[in-house]
């Protein structure tokens, strides 16, 4: 479970960045990060991870608290972070050593690292790249040798920080399934994401603007009831075909299920 | 101005990252080029600005060859405009006057002939004239953006060139920049804009033309509509997915067992082409 108390955060005394936000994730949640560019997401990814600390209020994962440094050793453990650019993280130079370098630093058991190793990159299906250097693989390979490398710590809960951003479609296809199957096998997951048909993917969406969090709830109560267009956000097609054929079947992520389903149900006979 | 590539290679360390690409650029479009990750789009959109200095093949401008110097390489095309990822990473002036200037001082622009044009740039990009004295960090992610593709558009480019420019953007901030790009190219017959992008979606709203990249071969330069419409075969085998309004065009065609004409592939106008058909299934 990770809590955010009355969290608020500034790099300048007076310019807020994060102002008194307070919410709870509980574990096996997907929740999606959405709102305009500048308006605190990676502030609080950041302040999730610890890597930025609150001015004020608190940030607790399963009662560590961030801001001590012996709790935040623990918490390092079992939460994950995957950045933007796969280019930023990649430090090794293989495939292999990738994965390793991580657990090596949480000191793994040797016996237990080739097992990881295997693990990790069989659920990314990066099995085969074990010997290749950074070059010779493409963005969303790297992208998903971060993954593993997350993985393969064995953590609780994974931040997605635009982690699809840069993607070709098919390798952002390949994450977000990655993800999904993840949170399926009871695994916590916060993508921050300016892509709101994946939105309708999470069980949960909060809005960040201007540092205050606007909205937190469903997906579909939330592009039903916020002005997104006010938030420099906009409606997924789904919604927005939905809204256009004046859809009654539930509305879901799937439309070319509901286009479906209406239509056989709506025969003029 | 129009652009011509001849049989073109281009040959890195231990591969070939464009092969036998042969390709007219005509002006007064707005071109897009796709493809997966390492396709060969970045090596061909840097090619024409003259960035790769040696190739095998041909590269004409208006019939005449490029300029090359003694040795032969390739010099950098100044008339062509371009905009690398994530551009606002290179604006290193304090001030978002100084960072427009900055380009057209090098090209030896009067500060009159600077003022003037950074007056006439400033709103086709939606940017008003007071962020001017404001230091670049002090904009929104999306005002960086623009004010890094306004100080391109400084130099009248005939052909821009965009590598992902809304990679990043929040949805409105990304609308509005690729509005405010086509406005640009439309306002001028001249005028060619060169996108590359993977949100299929932008490129089917955007486009007059589309070209196809894989494994650092040219498999196509198609109209668009047409690329979308009849190309579906060459998309599937490149992994790419149909933009989502053409996905439910396909759709409706298959549920009602015909087929519907349509002018583009613009949202809008699918939208507008199936309604009629959903209110003739009883709505």
């Amino acid at each position: 479970m990770l809590t955010f108390d009355h969290v608020h955060f500034y790099y300048k005394k007076g310019q807020p960045v994060v102002e008194d936000i307070s919410f709870t994730i509980t574990a096996g949640e997907y929740v999606a990060i959405v709102g305009a560019n500048g308006g605190g997401k990676s502030t609080i990814a950041k302040l999730m991870d610890g890597l930025l600390l609150p001015k004020e209020g608190s940030v607790k994962f399963n009662g560590l608290d961030t801001g001590i440094p012996a709790d935040l050793a623990k918490i390092h453990k079992q939460l994950g972070f995957v950045f933007q650019n796969p280019e930023d993280q990649f430090i090794t130079t293989t495939v292999m050593d990738e994965v390793l370098f991580g657990l090596e630093n949480i000191s793994v058991p040797r016996e237990e690292i080739s097992i990881r190793l295997h693990q990790a990159l069989q659920a990314v299906q990066m099995e085969d790249y074990l010997e290749a250097m950074p070059h010779q693989l493409s963005g969303g390979q790297k992208q998903r040798v971060a993954i593993a490398a997350i993985l393969a710590m064995h953590p609780q809960f994974i931040i997605f920080d635009e982690s699809t951003s840069m993607l070709d479609p098919q390798s952002r296809k390949q994450v977000l399934s990655i993800m999904r199957e993840l949170n399926q096998q009871g695994m916590t997951i916060v993508h921050i994401t300016h892509h709101m048909d994946e939105v309708l993917l999470a069980d949960r969406v909060m809005l960040l603007h201007q540092g205050r969090l606007i909205f937190d709830g469903e997906p579909y109560t939330f592009f039903e009831t916020v002005p997104v267009g006010d938030y420099q956000l906009e409606l997924p097609f789904a919604v927005r075909l939905y809204h256009q054929l004046h859809l009654t079947t539930p509305l879901t992520a799937n439309w070319k299920e509901m286009i479906t389903s209406q239509w056989s149900t709506n025969y003029k006979i | 101005m129009v652009y011509e590539l001849q049989n073109l290679s281009v040959n890195y360390d231990d591969h070939a990252a464009l092969r036998n690409i042969s390709c007219t650029i005509q002006e007064g479009k707005w071109i897009s080029v796709i493809g997966q990750t390492g396709a060969g789009k970045s090596t061909f959109v840097k090619v024409l600005k003259g960035l790769i200095p040696s190739f095998d093949g041909n590269y004409m401008i208006d019939d005449q060859p490029v300029i090359r110097d003694t040795k032969g390489r390739l010099k950098v095309i100044p008339e062509i405009g371009f905009v690398f990822q994530y551009p606002e990473h290179q604006l290193f002036e304090t001030s978002v006057y100084k960072e427009l200037a900055f380009g057209a001082k090098l090209q030896g622009y009067s500060n009159q002939q600077i003022t003037e044009a950074i007056d006439s740039i400033l709103p086709q990009v939606g940017l008003s004239e007071e962020i001017l004295s404001y230091a670049p960090f002090q904009l929104s992610g999306g005002q960086k953006r623009r004010v890094a593709v306004a100080s391109v558009m400084m130099m009248n480019p005939k052909l821009l060139i965009l590598d992902e420019p809304t990679a990043g953007l929040d949805p409105l901030s990304r609308a509005a920049l690729l509005q405010y790009l086509q406005q640009w190219q439309k306002q001028d017959k001249s005028r060619t804009i060169i996108f590359i992008s993977h949100q299929l979606d932008d490129v089917a709203e955007y486009s007059d033309e589309v070209m196809v990249f894989h494994k650092g071969q040219l498999k196509g330069h198609f109209n668009a509509c047409k690329l979308f419409l009849e190309k579906n075969e060459l998309l599937e085998e490149l992994e790419l997915s149909l933009p989502e309004p053409v996905q439910l065009l396909k759709l409706v065609e298959q549920l009602c067992g015909r087929k519907v004409e349509v002018d583009s592939c613009k949202e809008r106008e699918i939208f507008d082409k199936i309604m009629p058909i959903w209110h003739a299934r009883g709505f």
